[in-house]
């Protein structure tokens, strides 16, 4: 399915700020199972801007505005095409996660992160759910996605980025990245290499994954999880809505938690209160609906 | 000569730098004990006392933080010097620069490079992936010519026998060349006479040696005449009156972060005049307050955008960011396996034999032995949070047990390294002292090692820590033009 | 050079004036009370700290004014930033700060200075040998002074430091004039004299006034000498007029700008006054030399240090 995104984010000060540094990571991956046909970051004022490719592979784009500026509009173009994954076809064992080769691959997605560190809570229901599945590591994902979907309520608002694991499972409510932490969390401590995705989703209501007939939705940029599958590529499951991932999902970049793709990251010299106004417009191309 | 103060000093028990095990004076220290034993202790004192004056006049002190207050301390140098020989010093400086060679192609291969020793298997992904100083936002960024450790320090001590050996490495931001340099010209103005008497190589060349290197890794549109800075995190650093020393040394700016700002990602800093174009930027900060832009967000130290302006290849960071990594004690294990790796030669200074935890059998040796053997945190620096064995109670054993079998990654062990002594006064006795050497390498056009570098002295007795932080003293440390057995005689 | 150095240099240079200026000031109003015939103690003592502006900070932690309390306060109270230990504290922290900008010689002047009075026990010298530390105090002062004239380069750097010490010797000399000329006037002739000679001992100019007056003390020689004399360099005018020099050189030669405007105007206002003209109106007219001094301290301040605020982040979050 092709894509056009307008992302756009906009500062507003108040009063003269100077010496403003940014990273903004929102350009779509490209991958198995993405194409990026066009990609362009503006900037008012304008800037000029140096990209690269993080550690993670993410695109970067990097700017700054030295000059006096009251307010910062940042926006970000891209026109990309998606496809379905490929389907799951291994079935592997526990004692597969032991593999020296694959511990070793995949050990930051193995060990805690700032916010995907667990306490017993998490380690306690994440055994239960071992236990009811048997020997079957996809099974077991696939109950984790059920556990985290089903047991956590997705309240807009709920949470801050920061929340521990323990205390989004204690209170049973957050927003996707709350999701995504959590089941990260719980797959970590079982010996399963997953990861976080930062992307944008199409879809009227990102909760449900409420389809659209509509070609053109508002949206905020959303998480959802990979997890490494001994013996086949990274499983994509979206854990706020309770699907695998598809057309509708547009990766950015992974990394071991939100951290490592946070959007835009930034510092400036000037009062430290800001507004901030976020606009994500996906409009899906005629084209590509003719091809479904 | 009326009291000789070689007389009752017992070098028994350890490889004494200056005695053979037959209580002989070695040759090349003959000359020096000739001449201090014309001095008597008043002299002794009167020196001391002018070494002393020497110091805090110049204010060459560093600050230990105690409880709320900020003491200044002088580092104490002792009156007596080590001496190494010309032919000992000649192994040394290849074993060196051996091993700093092999740790910059290693960063490099990590950092920019193929990682072709993690796919040869030489060194283990996750063993990288998990150190503290495996740093993610230097994937990428590039240094010129593989000198990602500019300045490397490397420790090395001697153990029973008197072979040399390395004890740890520091490819970060290594401290205390400006303590080599200071207690030289101390030296000569306290021991003249003894100080002439021998054919001493000169240190005071330091400062152009790492100016030039540090133009050497200017980015090629810098031009002739690229801009070098030192950055310091401030006057209150512990360091600091290093950083001004190294940068009044090249006759360059000694910056803050502050004084520094990124305009599309080419770095400046601020002067009456306006702004400066920066090229090359010898850093005294650690990586994680570099840029609170991809690094610590809270960081007033650093400088918003330096990251992303020395990726686009702009302006150089030196020290590289990331050399952390080979610094972890773990890593350091690999450290010869790297020599033969890149180099295809075998090492010529050894390690201290090292166990790694995270193995089983090694681990079970080691808890078995652990009242026999050091344990380090694999990210300690300054002496802080080991297990001596030997003098360790039942309760500290027993905590690092612990401590082990939770995180085996964390610590290594080591056989106890009972560290050669040295002749060192204490009051007005001569007294053996243990210490350890830390010589600093220089990654220029060609690698330059500083003829010697900071010996530090465990002043307590019967102490193996050397750390300043931790009641260590220095001495100067003297290469000789010669082998040494001859000098004095022609005085 | 560099801005923020450029900024240390130009305190470094304020706070060994003000060290040197307090000493000197402490120590003439000390003696004067000893050979005073009426000891009108607390008043003098109060009138000091008003030349100093510092009588609403003082006021601030005592309840009352005595010579002891005002003589520590001005000599060992490190809250206040305006003590001999303060001030040296503060020089040497700035120098120390551009240590590779200013000749060794000139740091370990600083330096030993600082370790010396740390050394002392400060409360024990204002009690028992206030005249050997006073002494001590302004010898060192001057050391600093001969040794910097003598070794530093006369770079940028040394014109900043210049431009503070004249800034801050302006400013001090105007004060000292402005406090003392309105209680001195109505003085009879006797007690006058006495009170006058403290002025220029306060000024460090009474051995210079008399070879320009002889015995004759009149407060309008006073005034004349210690605000337009153009040799003596403790005058107002003599230190607007170096400190303008040091900002002709520092600034953009094409253009004069806002700092040395400023103090142009200020120097102009003293250049071709005759002493007459002022007398009537002194006060308001002092007031107004030290409201341009502020004026020029601020300007220099924008012009050539560039303050940035402090600094805000952006994130994003994501839902």
């Amino acid at each position: 399915m092709r894509f056009d995104i307008r992302y756009t984010t906009r500062f507003s000060y108040g009063d003269k700020v100077v010496e403003s540094q940014n990273d903004l990571r929102a350009c779509p991956a490209v991958d198995s199972r993405q194409q990026l046909l066009h990609y362009r970051v503006t900037t008012i004022p304008a800037a000029r801007v140096f990209s690269y490719a993080d550690y993670w592979g993410t695109r970067v784009d990097a700017f700054g505005i030295r000059g006096p500026h009251d307010a910062l509009e940042v926006v970000a173009e891209a026109t990309v095409e998606t496809s379905r994954p490929a389907m799951l076809t291994v079935s592997p064992r526990w004692a597969e996660l032991d593999d020296a080769g694959y511990r070793d691959e995949h050990v930051e997605y193995l060990r805690p992160s700032p916010h995907t560190d667990w306490g017993p809570t998490v380690t306690t229901e994440a055994e239960r759910v071992r236990d009811l599945v048997g020997d079957d590591v996809v099974s077991a994902v696939l109950a984790i996605n059920r556990f985290v979907g089903t047991g956590v309520e997705y309240v807009p608002g709920a949470t801050y980025v920061g929340v521990s694991t323990d205390e989004v499972l204690e209170r049973r409510e957050g927003v996707c990245q709350d999701f995504a932490h959590l089941f990260i969390a719980m797959c970590r401590s079982l010996g399963i290499a997953a990861r976080y995705v930062s992307g944008y989703f199409f879809a009227v209501d990102e909760r449900r994954g409420a389809t659209t007939d509509r070609d053109e939705v508002e949206v905020q940029t959303h998480a959802w999880v990979e997890v490494a599958v001994p013996g086949a590529d990274w499983w994509a499951l979206d854990p706020t809505n309770q699907r695998e991932v598809g057309v509708q999902h547009i990766k950015i970049g992974h990394g071991r938690d939100y951290d490592d793709v946070a959007p835009l990251r930034g510092t400036y010299t000037g009062p430290a209160e800001h507004d901030l106004d976020v606009h994500i417009r996906i409009r899906r191309l005629a084209q590509v609906q003719q091809q479904q | 000569m009326s009291d000789d103060l070689f007389r009752d000093y017992d070098h028994a028990g350890f490889y004494d730098e200056a005695f053979a095990s037959d209580g002989q004076l070695r040759p090349h220290y003959r000359a020096l004990a000739d001449r201090m034993r014309t001095l008597t202790p008043t002299d002794l004192t009167e020196r001391e006392a002018l070494r002393d004056a020497i110091f805090r006049e110049q204010g060459i002190t560093f600050t230990v933080y105690d409880d709320e207050k900020a003491l200044e301390r002088t580092f104490p140098m002792d009156l007596i010097p080590r001496i190494i020989p010309a032919d000992e010093w000649a192994e040394l400086e290849a074993g060196l620069i051996q091993r700093v060679t092999a740790l910059n192609r290693f960063l490099e291969d990590l950092y920019v490079g193929e990682r072709a020793a993690i796919h040869d298997g030489i060194v283990p992904r996750w063993l990288l992936a998990t150190a503290e100083g495996f740093v993610r936002e230097a994937f990428g960024v590039p240094v010129p010519h593989e000198a990602r450790c500019l300045v490397a320090g490397i420790d090395l001590i001697r153990d029973a026998d008197g072979t040399p050996r390395v004890l740890e490495d520091n490819l970060r931001n290594p401290s205390g060349i400006s303590y080599v340099l200071e207690n030289r010209v101390a030296m000569t103005r306290v021991l003249p006479v003894a100080f002439n008497q021998h054919r001493v190589r000169p240190v005071d060349h330091y400062g152009s040696l790492l100016l030039d290197a540090l133009r050497n890794v200017a980015p090629p549109a810098a031009g002739e005449n690229p801009c070098v800075v030192v950055l310091t995190p401030g006057v209150f650093n512990s360091a600091y009156f290093e950083h001004a020393f190294l940068a009044r040394q090249m006759g360059v700016e000694l910056v803050e972060g502050r004084d520094l700002v990124v305009d599309e990602h080419v770095v400046y800093m601020r002067t009456t005049r306006g702004l400066a174009r920066v090229d090359v930027i010898y850093r005294r900060i650690d990586d994680d307050f570099l840029d609170p832009v991809v690094f610590n967000p809270d960081s007033t130290l650093g400088v918003p955008g330096l990251v992303a302006a020395a990726r686009a290849g702009n302006v150089t960071i030196t020290n590289a960011m990331g050399n952390g990594v080979a610094d972890d004690k773990a890593v350091y294990a690999f450290v010869p396996d790297l020599i033969r790796y890149y180099l295809g030669e075998e090492p010529i200074i050894a390690n201290v034999d090292t166990y790694l935890l995270w193995d089983d059998d090694q681990r079970a040796m080691v808890l078995d032995r652990l009242g026999e053997l050091v344990v380090k945190p694999v990210a300690g620096a300054g002496g802080y949070g080991m297990l001596m064995g030997p003098t360790a109670s039942d309760e500290e054993i027993a905590d690092f047990a612990r401590q082990i079998e939770e995180d085996p990654r964390g610590f290594i062990a080591q056989e106890v390294v009972q560290l050669s002594r040295q002749p060192t006064l204490v009051g007005d006795e001569l007294v053996g002292r243990h210490l350890d050497l830390r010589p600093f390498v220089i990654t220029g056009e060609t690698m330059e090692v500083i003829p010697g570098g900071l010996t530090r002295v465990a002043l307590r007795e019967g102490s193996l820590i050397v750390n300043s932080s931790q009641g260590g003293g220095s001495k100067d440390t003297w290469v000789l033009e010669d082998d040494g057995r001859d000098s004095g005689e022609e005085a | 050079m560099l801005a923020r150095l450029a900024e240390n240099l130009f305190w470094a240079g304020r706070y060994l004036e003000r060290a040197e200026d307090t000493a000197r000031m402490v120590d003439v109003t000390y003696h004067t009370l000893l050979e005073s015939p009426q000891a009108a103690e607390a008043e003098a003592w109060a009138e000091l700290l008003d030349v100093l502006h510092l009588r609403a900070a003082y006021e601030a932690g005592h309840d009352e004014v005595t010579a002891e309390a005002v003589t520590r306060f001005l000599v060992l109270d490190e809250d206040n930033p305006g003590s001999i230990m303060a001030a040296v504290t503060l020089a040497r922290e700035n120098t120390r700060s551009v240590r590779e900008l200013v000749s060794t010689e000139l740091w370990e002047a600083v330096n030993s200075f600082y370790l010396e009075l740390r050394r002392r026990d400060l409360g024990e010298d204002v009690a028992t040998q206030p005249y050997e530390l006073f002494a001590v105090v302004k010898r060192r002062c001057q050391t600093v002074t001969g040794v910097a004239v003598e070794t530093m380069p006369r770079d940028d750097g040394w014109r900043f430091m210049t431009l503070g010490r004249m800034l801050e010797r302006a400013e001090m000399t105007s004060r000292l004039l402005d406090v003392r000329f309105g209680q001195l006037v109505s003085f009879a002739a006797p007690l006058a004299f006495h009170h006058w000679v403290a002025v220029l001992k306060s000024a460090s100019a009474f051995e210079a006034y008399r070879k320009a007056y002889r015995a004759s003390m009149e407060p309008a020689n006073v005034v004349e000498f210690l605000l337009l004399s153009p040799d003596f360099p403790r005058s107002v005018r003599y230190c607007l007029e170096h400190a303008e020099q040091q900002l002709a050189r520092l600034g953009d030669p094409e253009r004069v700008g806002p700092a040395r405007r400023r103090i142009g105007r200020a120097y102009a206002e003293l250049q071709y006054r005759e002493v007459d003209e002022l007398l009537d109106d002194l006060h308001p007219f002092l007031d107004r030399i030290q409201q341009n001094v502020w004026r020029v301290a601020d300007a220099v301040a924008d012009e050539f240090f560039r303050h940035a605020p402090d600094g805000g982040q952006h994130s994003l979050t994501t839902t």
